[in-house]
């Protein structure tokens, strides 16, 4: 492989180019009309463009990308994550068109991506999966029929999209008489989201973990699944903290599941880079959930903690190569890491999206941070697509270790002009519930549930609670910013003068 | 000089003048002993003596973000992140006698906050709302935002409707 394309944008784009680098092959961006001075384009050695702004016209664009590949002269797309990333038309028309596919066969993806098949495809492996229908429920069932089907798996359950992730198309249903409303607002959702309105139905696991395992397949047969990583921090069923090893997995506990992940990979023909989700209960059994067919944006805490680069080994699999990697070694964590995604979104504002210009920009820095970005000062962080702007990234010796570096990096992270998560963070690397590792998938919602979800304008939420002594530091400062302010050309800053004209027609009003 | 500055709920008054090398901030009554250097447009540097103590210096480096209106900020320092509006002296108190919390009179004109697509209108002309009520849900980066009423009231001027395109400011309806 001379030269890869890279079939995305951001911070996975620049993680894609980094690894192509390292292995001295050229690489192509692509990008939409916003995204001409993006960091991947800035950071690639060439750049295509796909079309206008909006993802379903550039970005979703099979076509264009694959033309785009082909003008370049690249011999291998890789797909990041999102956008077409597990789309099995797109992986096949890479195919089609003589490049190679820098992930999963689209037989693979398209088996996996049917939340049914891939069930079928679990119990088949002999790995448990929660109760449920074991077929999809289309369109056309009847609210009778559904019910007669709940009644059977028993409630609290779950209504999930066949074609769903993401969060969307998914409903709890308590009781009987709220599944036919639930029924209608997750079919309607899955409709406009994947164009498939087919559900199923899961029994509910009431405090489960989210614990998915990290694999790698060759085309030599050989498929090794990573330790764990526990991604059970999540808002609106979005993964917000991630970190590996997990405090609630035995080494015992660890091997059964790690286990299954390989064998329910073995049993598909799976190759390259995929993920495994698993739920586990309190009661220490594990569930299959679903196969994610891509690099997951939290692969970094695998990394850190087992030395392996994933991007290198896809590519690398790709190309024919054997995997050589100790599968016991990848077993045994050499560190703890934690994974913090950094949202353009203001958590004292009930997470309202915040796009805007950069207008400063201080990244972590030292011993065990690493920032995984598509950030740079003086960049526009545009409305169109998902607002991650970066992944903070902390390793040490043990979990505490890891945390206390966690928060150092966050106090240091300084994103301004836009407004980010990163005081959503150091609030929960702050909780005691965070820090004993007491939680599951329902932490965020009910720790938010009390104070801050409402909206509403307010600058100090409890979030964010700013003590006295740093009230009077940044009044003192704000004093100190405007007495000293560099004079332009000679001219004093007309900057005084605006606020005398804002005072006076507030004064006016 | 003297400034207004409002942080959170809070309004002060804040006077600086230059003796020698140093800046005397005075807040409240306590005069704090600034040596300030200035690392470029946005960021300072700033050794601190609280309450004029003759102790060590805190270094503090503060850096600003300037917000759409001239005076608003943020004012990233030590880890943390504080919205702050700065105004010549005077300017607040003729208006905002209990200081910038009390600013809940008068009409709400909500507005978009960023480009979107109005995806839902919850409420209609006449209807009453309650404070943090549901008004307008608009999409943008591919999240459904809800906007709240700030308080109750009695809404007028719906002047969207589904599905329409709105940029960033637009007026989508008053409560009074």
């Amino acid at each position: 492989m001379k030269k890869i394309l890279i079939a995305n944008r951001g911070e996975i784009a620049v993680r894609v180019i980094r690894a192509c680098r390292d292995m001295g092959i050229a690489t192509a961006a692509v990008y939409s009309e916003c995204d001409r001075a993006a960091l991947h384009v800035r950071f690639a050695d060439e750049a295509w463009p796909v079309g206008p702004s909006a993802p379903r016209e550039s970005y979703l664009r099979i076509d264009a990308i694959v033309d785009a590949a082909r003008k370049a002269g690249a011999d291998g797309v890789h797909p990041g994550y999102g956008f077409l990333a597990e789309n099995e038309d797109f992986a096949a028309a890479c195919r089609d068109a003589g490049l190679t596919f820098i992930g999963p066969t689209p037989e693979a993806i398209a088996l996996m991506g049917s939340k049914t098949a891939a069930r079928q495809a679990a119990i088949k492996a002999g790995v448990p999966v929660v109760p449920g229908t074991d077929e999809p429920l289309s369109d056309r069932a009847t609210d009778d029929e559904v019910r007669k089907v709940a009644e059977r798996i028993g409630y609290p359950l779950m209504l999930k999209a066949v074609a769903g992730g993401g969060g969307k198309g998914m409903r709890m249903v308590a009781a009987p008489a709220d599944l036919p409303g639930a029924l209608r607002a997750a079919r309607s959702e899955a409709q406009s989201a994947f164009g498939d309105g087919a559900v199923y139905l899961e029994r509910r696991i009431m405090s489960p973990r989210h614990i998915e395992v990290q694999l790698l397949g060759d085309h030599h047969g050989t498929v090794v699944p990573f330790v764990e990583r526990e991604c059970s921090i999540q808002r609106r069923h979005q993964k917000v903290v991630e970190e590996s090893p997990s405090l609630a997995v035995s080494p015992e506990l660890r091997r059964r599941m790690t286990d299954a992940a390989a064998s329910v990979a073995k049993a598909v023909g799976y190759t390259n880079a995929g993920t495994i989700e698993f739920l586990l209960d309190e009661d220490g059994s594990f569930y299959f959930l679903e196969m994610n067919t891509r690099l997951q944006v939290e692969h970094p805490i695998t990394e850190m903690v087992t030395g392996v680069d994933l991007v290198r080994w896809q590519i690398r699999i790709a190309r024919g190569e054997r995997l050589d990697l100790n599968p016991q070694e990848l077993l045994h964590p050499k560190a703890h890491a934690i994974e913090c995604r950094i949202y353009a979104e203001d958590p004292d504002n009930g997470f309202m999206p915040s796009p805007g210009r950069i207008q400063g920009l201080r990244v972590p820095q030292g011993p065990g941070v690493r920032d995984d970005s598509g950030a740079y000062e003086g960049g526009e962080v545009p409305i169109f697509y998902d607002p991650m702007i970066s992944k903070l990234i902390t390793w040490g010796d043990t979990r505490e270790h890891a945390m206390q570096r966690m928060r150092r990096a966050l106090a240091e992270y300084q994103v301004r002009g836009i407004r980010t998560t990163i005081p959503f963070f150091q609030w929960i690397l702050e909780d005691s519930d965070f820090i004993a590792g007491r939680f599951d998938t329902g932490f965020i919602d009910r720790k938010l549930g009390g104070n801050a979800a409402g909206g509403g304008r307010k600058e100090h939420s409890p979030l964010q609670p700013i003590d006295a002594s740093h009230e009077d530091l940044a009044a003192i400062a704000a004093a100190v910013h405007i007495f000293t302010k560099p004079v332009a050309n000679g001219v004093a800053a007309p900057a005084v003068s605006r606020w005398r004209d804002a005072g006076r027609t507030e004064a006016m009003r | 000089m003297i400034f207004e500055i409002a942080i959170g709920d809070r309004l002060r008054t804040v006077g600086i003048v230059r003796k020698g090398g140093l800046l005397h901030v005075d807040l409240d009554g306590r005069t704090h002993i600034v040596d300030a250097r200035r690392v470029s447009d946005s960021i300072v540097s700033m050794l601190v003596q609280l309450d004029g103590a003759a102790g060590p210096s805190r270094s503090v480096d503060a850096a600003f973000a300037s917000q759409q209106v001239a005076g608003d900020f943020d004012v990233h320092l030590e880890g943390k992140t504080i919205p702050v509006q700065i105004r010549p002296a005077g300017s607040f108190g003729r208006q905002k006698k209990a200081g910038p919390g009390a600013a809940a009179s008068g009409p709400q004109r909500v507005t978009s906050p960023m480009p979107g697509k109005v995806v839902r209108v919850l409420v209609k002309p006449g209807d009453h709302v309650k404070a943090r009520q549901g008004l307008v849900v608009v999409e943008a980066m591919k999240m459904e935002n809800e906007l709240r009423a700030a308080r109750d009231g009695r809404v007028r001027d719906v002047a969207v409707a589904e599905g329409q395109s709105v940029d960033a400011g637009a007026s989508l309806l008053v409560v009074e």
